[in-house]
């Protein structure tokens, strides 16, 4: 047995914020091997970029940490250490990869100097290292400034740049999720070639159980600071032990979710109750809790279902509820589908004017549509798939009327403006109005009194799932899920004929997007809204769609009924997304 | 769908935090700077002497009796002090407040009508900030006469500018914002999105410029009285009262320093609360 080359022993994080001292973490205890990958799944504010930030001794200072326990990676002790050893660690035991890597990346620096930079005294071929990340053109990419570099080159370069000191653990904090699917598949290869290789440990923090099931050897599933349940990931997968892993695999939607019915989800986060110290910290949202989850703490135990451990006086019973899920009615055949267009976009083109070559050189100018034709039925539902770039979001800005096209038609039945669910919730609100006053900004031309526009606020939020009560809140009192309701609510206070989601998902963690697909899925029936769901995500789309049009640089490549056409997709752009897309039960499928 | 989430406590103030976040030096910054307010309000009343009547002999050093001393004709130092924190302060603000408003509604204008009324806008601003504000701000009052009024309108007309280009730009920044272009699509325009959307969030930057400048007018002002602009002879304003008793600094101390010293305690103070508000403000 090879010495571990993490050990983590009972470590908890206490950090501030606003005057209130939280427990982030609370009794973590974990070992890696080398080359081992481990994935740290949770929603988020489980805690789980924590304990990156803790292994790399990087806690924000602001918010106060208390950390007890210990951290040893490579028989060096990271609590307490002082700062010029956490440097020392940081150059040469643990790095880091970043979901931003533009954010890691020097602007002002060549790639070459900040890899030279960053190997410090070791002589290392800097050239060779960006090659075997599979970079093409290596003396180019040295040469270059990071805003030459694509997304994904970028997130190679830091790569490169983590791996080429041989660090024994390398803590990646959702290194793919701001890249295209297509990529994502192929960064987390090479993660795992090089850890394997260079017997690096890895840190791999998700909120997807499939791409940790992909990936990973392991998984740590984290719920409010606590382990949940550890195991190896195929059995977390194929049998969890623990009903919050029980949940969040139930919650996942791939290209075999039932598309007829809503998808199962979680119950919604509540306020956690106070006296959590003795108590299961999962209790108050499980739903086979029983007197004594409230009454004590679950130590972690061996799991019944497989060699792991879990925190679960009952799991036992986890199977059960695993057989249970699913069950809901399905959705009603909505019978507003008629002829009648909703949204008829008609040869539409649209070109942006960039910057220039050089410094006297024309503008230059880009064109992100090229004719596209695309028509939305009456209480129909169309995704619109395509991955960054591919003018998705001009389309929908289009259909918004927040944009005119250069040249073509656009066509709208409705004397209600298109309403439009942003993808950033929480910045889609003004942060110093209450949630009723921007509600009711829809209502105004209807010249209500007070009394009766205050009715219809509530009534949209109660629609929309939200405490009427919360129309006196602000945008910061709220959660992110909170949010993304109220940004709904405002959508359909006044039933628009056609509602246009901007990637309403794309930020949310599984459990949030089922409920947030389950939401916009049963609101367009109810109220007979037509739909255009922007997404890159084909699973998504797949579910909430009547119609899918696959949009790949400024032309819609494909178009027809979701399931016909991952089944047997045409254009080739489409083939490469289907076959992107992370299975949870690759291994077992091949 | 049924699953209501319940509404959070909502946050209370917290002193501790408040403390934390602005720092304890700038706490005292902003403490003092609502006290100078204060004493500049109640001024009148705070004088332990009448500040224009010789009460004891001319040049009697600070004592228990007079705190400051008295000056050249036994009027009371301390006295004419604090009556000169009104003279300098309440303008100071007064200017401040005035300044803020013109070039927060003159930003407002030409960042949400963009294009050529911006254009102009912003050439117009832009002629005042080259021009040397001091300089011309004497040239001005010199031409209308010395006297309070005067003095604070030849600040103001070069003051207010450089918060027309901050409300400016901070428009500018907002109405790219999602939350802006969600309002637009939920049909809010014209004066209701540039009051309630727009506005509201050009305050913290407008407001953290405005205590930083504080210090700026007050100095500017004590220096227009230094130099003979300010007010008339017999006002006790700061920077008239040391630069007539300059030719005093080395027989009768007092007379230049005190003052002097004033204005420099107020507008450390002020700097000293300007950056505290820029700290809470950023924390938020």
């Amino acid at each position: 047995m090879t010495e571990p080359v993490l050990v983590i022993d009972n470590l908890s994080v206490t950090l501030s914020r606003d005057g209130r001292a939280n427990r982030v973490l609370d009794g973590i205890g974990l070992s890696a091997a080398p080359g081992e990958i481990i994935a740290l799944v949770g929603e988020s504010g489980s805690g789980k970029s924590t304990i990156g930030l803790a292994l790399q001794g990087l806690l924000p200072r602001d918010s106060q940490p208390n950390v007890t326990g210990s951290i040893r990676i490579d028989g060096v002790e990271i609590i307490g250490a002082r700062d010029a050893q956490l440097r020392t660690a940081r150059r040469s035991l643990v790095r880091a990869v970043s979901q931003d890597p533009m954010g890691s990346l020097n602007p002002t620096m060549t790639i070459r100097r900040q890899m030279q930079e960053s190997a410090g005294s070791a002589t290392i071929s800097i050239t060779d290292w960006l090659a075997r990340t599979g970079l093409a053109d290596p003396e180019r990419i040295a040469a270059s400034y990071p805003h030459r570099l694509s997304g994904g080159q970028r997130q190679r370069v830091l790569i490169a740049m983590s791996m080429m000191v041989g660090p024994k653990l390398l803590i990646a904090d959702e290194p793919t999720t701001a890249l295209d699917v297509t990529i994502q598949a192929q960064i987390l290869d090479l993660l795992r070639d090089l850890a394997r290789e260079q017997g690096t440990a890895i840190l791999f923090v998700t909120h997807d159980l499939s791409v940790a099931a992909s990936f990973a050897d392991r998984v740590l599933v984290l719920y409010a600071g606590r382990i949940a349940e550890i195991g190896a990931v195929r059995d977390v997968v194929d049998a969890p032990a623990h009903p919050y892993s029980a949940g969040l695999l139930a919650a996942r939607f791939d290209f075999a979710s039932d598309r007829l019915r809503p998808l199962p989800t979680l119950p919604v986060e509540r306020a956690r109750p106070p006296n959590v110290e003795s108590a299961c910290a999962y209790a108050h949202r499980c739903p086979m809790a029983e007197d004594d989850c409230r009454a004590k703490r679950p130590p972690l135990l061996e799991a019944p279902t497989h060699n792991g451990t879990v925190a679960c006086f009952h799991a036992d019973k986890t199977a059960q509820l695993v057989r249970q899920s699913g069950t809901a009615a399905p959705w009603q055949v909505p019978d507003v589908q008629g002829t009648a267009i909703a949204l008829e976009l008609f040869e539409v083109s649209k070109s942006f004017i960039g910057g220039r070559a050089s410094l006297f050189g024309p503008r230059r100018t880009q064109q992100v549509l090229k004719s596209v034709t695309l028509s939305i039925k009456q209480g129909e539902c169309v995704a619109l798939v395509g991955e960054s770039g591919s003018g998705k979001s001009t389309i929908l800005r289009i259909a918004a009327g927040l944009l005119a096209p250069d040249s073509g038609d656009v066509s709208r039945v409705d004397k209600v403006t298109p309403q439009v669910v942003f993808q950033d919730a929480v910045s889609a609100l003004t942060p110093w109005l209450s949630i009723g006053e921007q509600i009711g900004e829809r209502l105004r031309p209807l010249r209500l009194t007070a009394t009766e526009r205050r009715a219809r606020v509530a009534a949209a939020l109660e629609l929309v799932g939200l405490d009427p009560a919360l129309m006196h809140a602000l945008p910061s009192e709220l959660s992110g899920g909170q949010c993304q309701r109220a940004v709904v609510a405002r959508a359909v206070v006044v039933p628009p004929k056609l509602l246009l989601c901007d990637e309403p998902i794309s930020a949310m963690d599984v459990s949030l997007a089922a409920t947030t697909l389950n939401l916009l899925g049963d609101l367009r029936r109810r109220l007979g809204m037509a739909m255009l769901f922007v997404t890159h995500d084909l699973a998504a789309a797949r579910i909430v769609a009547d119609r899918i049009a696959v949009l790949h640089a400024g032309e819609l490549v494909e178009d027809g009924d979701p399931d016909a056409l991952i089944a047997a997709p045409r254009a080739a752009y489409t083939r490469a997304l289907i076959a992107a897309m992370p299975k949870l039960h690759a291994e077992a499928g091949q | 769908m049924t699953e209501v989430a319940q509404a959070p406590a909502t946050a209370r103030f917290n002193g501790r935090e408040f403390l934390r976040r602005v720092g304890w030096l700038e706490s005292i910054g902003i403490v003092g700077v609502g006290l100078i307010t204060l004493i500049a309000i109640f001024a009148p009343w705070l004088t332990p002497y009448d500040p224009q009547l010789r009460v004891a002999e001319a040049y009697l050093p600070p004592s228990a009796t007079n705190w400051f001393g008295t000056d050249e004709i036994g009027r009371d130092l301390f006295s004419r002090v604090v009556l000169g924190i009104q003279y300098t302060w309440l303008p100071g603000l007064a200017v401040i407040v005035f300044s803020l408003l013109l070039g927060a509604v003159i930003g407002l204008i030409a960042g949400a009508a963009g294009g050529k009324l911006d254009l102009v806008i912003q050439r117009i601003v832009e002629l005042f900030l080259v021009l040397p504000s001091t300089l011309i701000a004497l040239a001005v009052v010199a031409a209308l006469g010395p006297g309070l009024l005067n003095t604070m309108i030849a600040i103001a007309i070069f003051w207010w500018p450089w918060y027309a280009r901050i409300s400016r730009d901070e428009i500018r920044r907002l109405k790219a914002r999602p939350h802006v272009e969600a309002a637009r699509v939920a049909g809010v325009s014209g004066p209701r999105l540039l009051l309630r959307y727009l506005l509201p969030g050009t305050v913290p930057a407008l407001l953290v410029a405005a205590t930083l400048d504080v210090a700026n007018i007050v100095m500017t002002m004590s220096l227009m009285s230094f130099l003979g602009l300010g007010q008339p002879a017999p006002a006790p304003e700061l920077g008239a009262m040391t630069s007539r008793a300059l030719d005093s600094l080395t027989t009768y101390w007092w007379l230049p320093i005190l003052p002097a010293a004033l204005i420099f305690l107020m507008c450390f103070l002020a700097n000293l609360a300007g950056d505290g508000i820029r700290g809470a403000v950023r924390g938020a």
